[in-house]
């Protein structure tokens, strides 16, 4: 199999295409399925740099979102039998208090999944306590922030605060994401890190859950 | 959108007289440009004197059949050349076109029969145009159950309920709006097809009422019409007519069109 075709058929929003390579795939069960999935990924990411340089735009990039959660669907069988026993890594994912946006959330999500996260999706307008009692209650350490307004930046400062007093800071890893965000930003709420594209959050994700 | 080309046309000038002329390179490049454009179907349609107008029309079915597999829309109000130049396309297309008037779909109709040709039916009669919505349905109604006859389903036909120049007639557009709407309840499956220019006929900045002729239209659901493909404000304005009445999932289509510079500001 060709994995040039998949990762091209992903970058060029060629659903059909894409699933029908995926299936193949899983035509022997899905030996192959973390070269596909690297594929995938590697498709997904010349997503993102199109939509840097507006080729393509926010619509593609929600479409893009779909057939990556479509192909993975299709893949999971595979994955989940290739990871055995090792528990795929969970994190949350939301727009903090206050904000209601979603579309980036969401895109976000997609991305999350495909790289083999299972996302804990709290929704939009989520205040602090939520995410910090749903985090110690399932034991999850990977917590992702989104705003797009600049009020968010005050919660996702009041969420990581909520984390400090009760004692998971240290516990736990932050990132916050969305337009308002900076580096500045980041240090002001005290997150561990930030990011403005999907790419950059499923990487800095990645490196967290494999303990880096 | 089905989109019809338009532009082979006799009654355009340049057109005419690159036909009397019989200049072969200027029908080929209108081919080329409409198709290159995006069309479904090409129009064609000689707009000669009566005599001349079989051997004109033969000569451009010809020549776009040479560069082209898009299939035809053959265009002529005389329902005898229509049939005669039949044989030569070599797919099926569109008959542009039948009415009520005369004997045109008694001609018409036998030869769309156990075939996938399609006909466009404007909504007039030996009466003439009428102006009343009432009378384009009764129109389109008595076509289509003409075509009944013949075994021809109403998705072979497109219905045409010739819109009146806003100028004369101030509710032209709601008017046929509404027979759009009325004709499609009645059959589902039929298609509405349209000229763009009448409506503004007599106006000032006619392009803008076209532009908004189109979007209103598709609005009630018309299926197709019949335009210049190469002007790139009305293929912008169809694009984002169907993707803002959710007709263009994710706006996959509009996002397309406009990567590949069918619209939008021209890239130099």
């Amino acid at each position: 199999m060709d994995f040039e075709l998949l990762k091209n058929a992903i970058a060029d929003l060629e659903d059909e295409k894409a699933y029908e390579l995926v299936n193949e795939v899983m035509a022997d069960g899905g030996t192959q399925v973390e070269a596909a999935l690297k594929a995938c990924q590697e498709g997904m990411d010349i997503v993102g740099k199109r939509f840097e340089a507006q080729e393509y735009f926010v619509a593609d990039l929600i479409f893009a979102g779909e057939i990556m959660s479509k192909a993975m669907e299709i893949l999971k069988p595979a994955l989940a039998a290739k990871r055995g026993d090792q528990v795929s890594s969970k994190m949350i994912l939301c727009t903090v208090e206050g904000d209601l946006h979603d579309i980036g959330k969401n895109i976000v999500k997609s991305i999350l999944e495909a790289t083999g996260f299972e996302v804990l999706d709290l929704g939009i307008d989520v205040p602090a306590d939520v995410i910090v009692k749903t985090a110690k209650e399932q034991g999850i350490k990977i917590i992702a922030l989104s705003g797009v307004l600049t009020l968010a930046i005050d919660s996702m400062k009041k969420t990581v605060d909520a984390f400090a007093a009760a004692g998971m800071r240290d516990s736990v890893k932050i990132i916050i994401g969305g337009a308002p965000v900076t580096e500045d930003i980041c240090r002001h709420v005290g997150a561990d890190a930030w990011a403005i594209n999907p790419q950059d959050t499923a990487q800095i994700c990645r490196k967290w859950a494999s303990g880096e | 959108m089905i989109i019809i080309g338009e532009k082979i046309n006799g009654a355009i000038p340049s057109v005419g007289e690159a036909i009397k002329k019989r200049d072969r390179a200027f029908i080929a490049n209108l081919v080329k440009l409409q198709v290159e454009a995006g069309v479904d179907y090409l129009d064609v349609c000689a707009g000669t004197s009566p005599e001349e107008e079989l051997d004109a029309l033969t000569w451009l079915i010809n020549i776009v059949q040479e560069e082209t597999d898009c299939p035809l829309c053959v265009d002529s109000p005389d329902p005898r050349i229509l049939k005669a130049v039949l044989p030569l396309c070599k797919k099926p297309g569109i008959i542009n076109s039948v009415s009520g008037e005369g004997d045109k779909c008694d001609v018409i109709f036998p030869v769309m029969r156990g075939n996938e040709w399609s006909v466009i039916a404007l909504t007039c009669d030996n009466d003439g145009i009428p102006m009343e919505t009432d009378k384009k349905v009764q129109i389109a109604v008595s076509i289509v159950e003409k075509a009944a006859a013949y075994n021809i389903s109403p998705d072979r036909i497109y219905i045409d309920p010739l819109v009146m120049s806003l100028a004369t007639v101030n509710d032209s557009m709601l008017r046929f709006m509404e027979a759009v709407r009325r004709i499609k309840q009645l059959y589902p499956t039929i298609k509405t097809t349209s000229g763009l220019s009448n409506i503004s006929f007599g106006m000032p900045y006619r392009k803008v009422i076209n532009q908004n002729f189109l979007t209103l239209a598709l609005s009630v659901g018309m299926d197709s019409a019949i335009v210049d493909p190469t002007n790139r404000d009305l293929v912008a304005t169809i694009y984002a007519a169907e993707a803002l009445l959710g007709r263009d999932p994710h706006c996959r289509r509009y996002n397309k069109a406009y990567r590949a510079g069918k619209i939008g500001p021209k890239k130099v």
